[in-house]
């Protein structure tokens, strides 16, 4: 199976995917590197956010709603869950915030199944984006491109308000030294909230951008969580350039491992992140900062 | 407690593991949920002694988990084996084998990283498990057929067959667990596993080989995880994949945290909590499919509420039920530090013999006991010493100052090796220590007080002046598991010795975080005393003391500088003129100039470059 | 605390080794309870054995379903759990279908009420023996079922040899469920691998021919890749078939695009597609996404519940598949019509193949206990090893004695246009009945060989 044509191919699919992982990993390692808390309902997140869009969808027949609503609905969700739970954690030890996260995945997962039922559901894409693309040397489907084109816009917002604002500005600050901004006279619990927010909507955008390529099921989130911390961890915790690289060597990694051996590229990504970790302390891009 | 009655916690473990099979099933736990509840609570001690005492929070516990009960059940389903007891000690091995080599690569990290990395690792494990080994996993089927636990006596064999037999057999086993675990939390490796968990690089710096024993305990939960996984193979007569996958090292996790860390029964109370809900739900309430959120439901409530777990929870209820009881009592001790920390110096004059218990050798010995030739370090383009020359002789004693930035705690660092030199040379005592680790300068004799308290805040005073201690009495690693603390020749005389050194003697039993904050200063000066060292680094020993304090620890210091020799960073010159002999200053990463008291304070460069400059600061 | 040190100062005085000894005689005097039950009542012939006779002594008699409703399978499993419940609620209301299975029952199985237990399995082999487990302490079950995989299946089969507790096997596609890993206490209603490729080759090879070329997408465990070899074997020996490529992808996975883009680069003119529940939804959808399809032929061996609803008439359309059952065989099997009514009125919808295998495993259970006249274990496995013939819901059946494998037909079904349907649920049209007898490979082929009866 190896050839050039299927090479290249396999490099557009993990490009595609190390987009998709991008997203959902920014959210998690802003989250991680402001709060200093590792958020294990980011899985369940990016699964609300594709129920959020599908119902949105339902109603609407839009696919545009359905981007909006859903984002601005997990939006909603990380900023309601940092007001009532997390808010009360940061000065608990860390694996309480493990526990408290992952005790809330499980509830948003069956919640869902509670309500929707077990059987998954599919949201099309927008009809200007179905049917097949002939890039020349493959075809693809038109959605996974746009999909691609849909992800980096969202990214370069991600950049532009975490760049180039206040608000940015601040969280970046944060990431470095917590306690500095705190000695700003920030309301750093402000912040929090809205980057505990802005974090979930990273996820539950890529699960509304997802759904058309991956019909959603209560359990959607649960395999993506790992690999995004692989992703995490690869780029550098609490990095937003390196979640990004991360993303897309993750991507290039499961999509090539599988040309030659499918089974071995969950493998192969593990021990590409353990390979960083050994030579490189804290991720291609982070700092020593958080540990 | 522990101490005066020294078999009370497994007297009652005993008993309620007796009373168990009679009083359970009235609540409404089946046999195989109490035996479940023992594996894990067994899994559990092991996972406790890595998470709870040390602090290292694994995520691929799964990985030992299915090793050790795979190769167990491996050996009894697919080889001519049929002793039991052998096969679940052959899997633990097994499993200690793997701990050791993922230890190796694992430990290199900690935090967040630390646990990433067990995470790939287990998954890694899971896959190698699935595919290229499922002829003798059986893959997704798992190994079916394990026989239940037999006992050959020779004569005849015992078979544990059904559960109540099996709930003997695993009891027993867990009650040896549990009794080795006791065993090793109270001798000197588990009072420096809690070592590391509260401070791991002032555990290094005390001359204790951290990674050393971060692998010992690592290798050490390994091992209890792999038996409790063939214990599990054994119960079901069917060794599952499931064992492999990650939710067998959350729930670990989970089990812990409901039961409270740190505290070896914490997994035990966690499992039957969490299997008893999960019981609960599904066959009692018949909940179906909704089961699991009211799960999820329950369970975040109880990480919301319950701080320490369960037995923090009992914990809390027992102090408040004691306080109230005895509370004049308690109140007593409190005033007395007070007291004597105002009429400290007097005290500290009594003590007959200051000099270091352990080494005495700056006592006799002249000429130069350190000497840094060259010492240079940069950080990326920044430069903070450079070609810094420096001896210092046997008994002296010796002031450092200079402006803030000058590169006097980069210089220290380097001197006692937590950092290394860009270039240039260490020697000490006539060895060179350039390249050396912290821990091993720190046994040689060489180690420093922190300019920012670095104490063990979760431990009492004793148990901080014991790690202390420990370093020189027993050598940077030593796995003397079962040994018991009070058994290492010479560690109460040398608590006691520095306790008074530094005036800490009435509260040996309080709780660092207790502490005021001068008492927590003179500690910080007592755990480098109780390493008997011949040279002892002060990095501003004075830094955010009341005038008060500061006259008691300059007589302190006085005292104890009898016989040793020191090197003090300080800011307050009056203090330290009083104390030292010569004095080193430092501008810009370079010396500046060096001379007695004396000549320094008229020295027109110091006091152009130094005093001059930075009149404001010091007041 | 007082208290707890005055009872210790009573400790003090005794020496560990009392403790020790005290430890042993709790020990022993716990083993009564579980050797004892082997001494005491009961004819010679028929000691106590599991839970008899403990479990059917009560008026109620328990049955323990461990299934999955959480986790990737929970949609096939919560179809499953539906048709055991309506096979309970028909063996206790004596319905004039299960009276046809079982003649002798009464409103009730010997005169007893029968209830059954369930609890969520996750379709992990583990949690499915836990949930049997407690079942077994606490209501004395007599029969276990679940399984939407094979490995529960597998994992139930040895754990029902053990616990000597009868166990017929829900969803398990795996030639070894009644191959190497058979036991005297598991029986098997379904269709599996074998039966599966026996049935779809000559199907395919009737319309299309000889000496074509197929992609395979497997999922890395055992049960695809016995479902891929046994399809593979029979194209290629019987038409000479090439696999053009293998694609063997973890279970789990989400994004099957480099697996498909491998396929579309590989010159295959069918697609056959082994994966299963979620992973099957997700894998076809996305071949429809690459263009794959409708340019090759799906073509899928082990058809899943609700892969048609899930993934739409477009794509199922023109898709070849085997089963174990259809609703539209009701027109020409009346027991299937009553079956199809029975479920629809109290469901809301057409039942799929799982809830179908569920109620007739059930229903030819409650056949042997009424036929045997006892609730004892090995006289209701010397009753399905008779090898009577007996009814199902599509004809005629029979269990083969050596190796607890019920011999029956397999359906193969071709995915309608969504133009064709006649209503919403019309997903698929049979185009055969594929008799049994045929299918089976030899009793020994898969290397079965069955336990002790005691």
């Amino acid at each position: 199976m190896v050839n050039w044509a299927n090479f290249i191919s396999q490099c557009f699919n993990g490009l595609v995917l190390g987009a998709l992982l991008a997203v959902i990993s920014s959210g998690l390692t802003i989250i991680y590197g402001t709060l200093g808390v590792l958020n294990l309902a980011h899985g369940a997140m990016f699964m609300l956010g594709g129920y959020a869009g599908w119902l949105a969808y339902t109603y609407s027949g839009s696919f545009i709603v359905a981007l909006a609503a859903g984002s601005l609905f997990v939006m909603l969700v990380g900023v309601v869950t940092e007001r009532l739970i997390i808010r009360h954690f940061y000065s608990r030890p860390p694996e309480d915030q493990l526990l408290v996260t992952f005790g809330l995945g499980i509830v948003f997962v069956e919640g869902v199944r509670f309500f929707f039922g077990s059987l998954s559901k599919t949201t099309p894409p927008p009809a200007l984006f179905q049917g097949i693309t002939d890039l020349g040397f493959m075809f693809y489907p038109t959605y996974r491109l746009a999909a691609l084109g849909i992800v980096a816009i969202a990214l370069l917002v991600l950049y532009y308000v975490l760049y180039k604002t206040r608000i940015g500005m601040i969280v970046r600050a944060g990431i470095e030294d917590s306690v500095m901004v705190d000695s700003l006279g920030i309301d750093v619990y402000k912040i929090f909230m809205l980057v505990f927010g802005i974090g979930a909507m990273a996820a539950g955008f890529a699960g509304i951008v997802n759904a058309p390529v991956v019909s959603i099921a209560p359990d959607v989130g649960e395999a993506i969580l790992v690999q995004t911390f692989v992703v995490v961890v690869i780029g550098g915790v609490g990095s937003f350039p390196g979640a990004i690289i991360g993303g897309l060597i993750a991507g290039e990694i499961i999509s090539i491992t599988s040309m030659f051996n499918p089974a071995y590229s969950y493998v192969m990504l593990f021990v590409a992140m353990t390979l960083v970790l050994v030579l490189r302390p804290h991720g291609l891009l982070g700092t020593a900062g958080r540990e | 407690m522990l101490r005066q009655r020294p078999f009370l916690v497994e007297i009652l473990t005993a008993i309620a593991l007796i009373a168990a099979p009679f009083v359970l099933p009235y609540l409404g736990f089946t046999p195989t949920t109490i035996n479940r509840i023992l594996i894990w609570g067994l899994l559990g001690i092991g996972f406790d002694l890595l998470f709870g005492y040390t602090g290292l929070l694994s995520f691929g516990q799964s990985a030992f988990f299915g090793t050790g009960g795979m190769f167990a059940a491996y050996m009894l389903t697919e080889t001519p084996l049929e002793n039991t007891i052998v096969a679940l000690f052959l899997g633990t091995i097994v499993a200690g084998i793997i701990g050791y080599l993922v230890g190796l690569i694992a430990l290199r990290r900690t935090g967040i990283y630390f646990a990433m990395i067990t995470v790939a690792i287990a998954e890694v494990f899971f896959f190698v498990e699935f595919n290229p080994l499922s002829e003798y996993t059986g893959g997704e089927n798992g190994l079916p057929g394990v026989p239940t636990p037999n006992l050959e006596l020779g004569f005849t064999t015992i078979q544990f067959d059904s559960n109540w037999s099996m709930y003997v057999f695993f009891a027993f086993w867990y009650f040896v667990g549990l009794v080795i675990a006791l065993r090793l939390v109270r001798s000197p490796v588990g009072l420096l596993l809690r070592a590391i968990r509260d401070n791991p690089l002032r555990a290094e710096a005390l001359g204790h080989n951290i990674h050393g024993y971060k692998l010992a305990v690592f290798v050490i939960a390994a091992m209890y995880t792999g038996f409790a996984g063939g214990l599990l193979g054994m119960m079901q007569g069917f060794m599952p994949p499931d064992a492999f996958m990650f939710a067998t090292s959350g729930e670990i996790v989970i089990q812990t945290a409901i039961g409270g860390a740190g505290t070896l029964f914490g997994p035990l109370l966690g499992a039957a909590v969490w299997l008893y809900l999960n019981d609960l739900l599904q066959t009692t309430l018949h909940l179906g499919a909704s089961w699991k959120l009211v799960l999820g439901i329950v369970f975040v409530l109880l990480v919301c509420f319950l701080r320490r777990g369960l037995v923090g929870a009992i914990a809390d209820l027992y102090h408040m039920a004691t306080r109230e009881k005895d509370g004049a009592r308690k109140v007593e001790p409190a005033p007395a530090p007070a007291v004597m920390a105002s009429s400290a110096p007097a005290p500290v004059r009594a003590v007959p013999d200051p000099a270091p218990a352990g080494r005495n050798r700056a006592i006799d010995k002249s000429g130069q006991i350190l000497q840094a030739t060259g010492l240079t370090k940069r950080y990326g383009g920044v430069v903070a010493n450079s070609d810094i020359d420096f001896t210092v002789d046997y008994g002296e004693m010796r002031g450092i100052i200079g402006p803030n930035g000058a590169g006097k705690s980069t210089f220290f660092k380097m001197l006692t090796c937590e950092v290394p030199p860009s270039s240039g040379k260490i020697v000490f005592e006539g060895r060179d220590i350039t390249s050396m680790g912290v821990n091993d300068v720190c046994q040689l004799g060489l180690t420093k007080s922190y300019q920012i308290n670095q104490l063990f805040e979760r431990l009492t005073v004793r148990e901080n002046l014991a790690i202390a201690a420990l370093g020189e009495l027993r050598g940077r690693f030593k796995l003397d598991l079962f040994r018991s603390l009070s058994g290492v020749p010479g560690l109460d005389e040398q608590i006691a010795k520095t306790a008074s050194l530094v005036n800490l003697t009435a509260r040996l039993n309080t709780p660092v975080s207790e502490l005021a904050y001068g008492e927590k200063r003179r500690l910080e000066v007592g755990l480098a005393l109780a390493t008997s060292p011949s040279l002892l680094l002060l990095d501003e020993p004075l830094a955010g003391m009341s005038p008060q304090e500061r006259v008691e620890t300059v007589a302190l210091l006085k005292s104890i500088a009898q016989g040793r020799t020191m090197i003090i960073i300080d800011h307050d010159m009056d203090s330290l003129f009083e104390l030292v002999e010569n004095v080193t200053v430092l501008q810009e990463g370079s010396v500046l100039v060096e001379g007695t008291p004396e000549e320094i304070k008229n020295n027109a460069k110091v006091q152009e470059a130094y005093l001059g400059g930075v009149q404001g600061e010091m007041a | 605390m007082a208290e707890f040190k005055s009872g210790n100062k009573g400790m003090g005085g005794i020496s560990r080794r009392h403790v020790l000894q005290l430890g042993a005689g709790v020990a022993s005097a716990t083993f009564i309870p579980g050797l004892g039950t082997i001494g005491w009542a009961y004819a010679d012939d028929k000691p106590a054995i599991g839970t008899w006779p403990a479990g059917s002594e009560g008026d109620t008699v328990y049955l323990g379903a461990a299934v999955p409703l959480t986790g990737t399978y929970a949609a096939q499993g919560a179809d499953e759990l539906k048709g055991w419940e309506l096979a309970v609620d028909h063996i206790n209301e004596g319905h004039e279908l299960m009276k046809k299975f079982a003649p002798k029952i009464d409103k009730g199985l010997l005169g007893k009420k029968v209830k059954l237990l369930s609890a969520d399995s996750g379709a992990k082999p583990n949690n499915a023996v836990q949930a049997e487990q407690t079942f077994i302490n606490q209501n004395k079950i007599i029969l276990m079922t679940g399984s939407t995989s094979s490995a529960v299946a597998v994992a139930l089969n040895k754990f029902a040899e053990r616990e000597k507790i009868l166990y017929v096997a829900g969803i398990s596609g795996s030639n070894d469920t009644t191959g190497k890993d058979c036991v005297r206490y598991g029986f098997r209603q379904n269709f599996f691998g074998q039966t599966a490729a026996a049935a779809i080759g000559p199907v395919l090879v009737k319309q299309f021919g000889k000496n074509r070329k197929a992609a395979f997408m497997t999922p890395d465990y055992t049960y695809g890749h016995t479902v891929t070899k046994s399809v593979n074997d029979y194209l290629k020996e019987h038409a000479g078939w090439e696999m053009v490529t293998n694609q063997v992808s973890p279970l789990g996975t989400q994004d099957f695009s480099q697996y498909l883009t491998n396929i579309a680069n590989s010159g295959a003119e069918f697609l056959v597609n082994v994966n299963w529940g979620r992973d099957a939804v997700l894998s076809t959808q996305q071949a429809k996404q690459f263009g794959l399809l409708p340019k090759m032929t799906l073509v899928i061996p082990y058809q899943i519940p609700f892969l048609a609803k899930e993934v739409g008439p477009e794509i199922t359309e023109g898709v070849y598949a085997a089963t174990d059952f259809w609703w539209t065989l009701e027109d020409k099997y009346p027991l299937a019509k009553m079956f199809v009514d029975a479920f629809q009125k109290k469901y809301g919808y057409r039942p799929e193949w799982g809830a179908e295998n569920s109620y007739v495993s059930f229903a030819q259970w409650a056949r042997m206990v009424s036929e045997a006249g006892s609730f004892y274990p090995v006289d209701i496995i010397k009753q399905y090893e008779k090898g009577e013939t007996i009814p199902s819901l599509i004809g005629d059946v029979h269990y083969r004695p050596e190796d607890h494998q019920c011999v029956r037909p397999v359906i193969i079904v071709r995915g309608k246009a969504k133009k064709d349907m006649k209503n919403d649920e019309d997903y698929w049209e049979v185009l055969e009945v594929v008799p049994g007898e045929g299918l089976m490979q030899a009793p020994d082929a898969f290397g079965c060989k069955l336990g002790d009866y005691t």
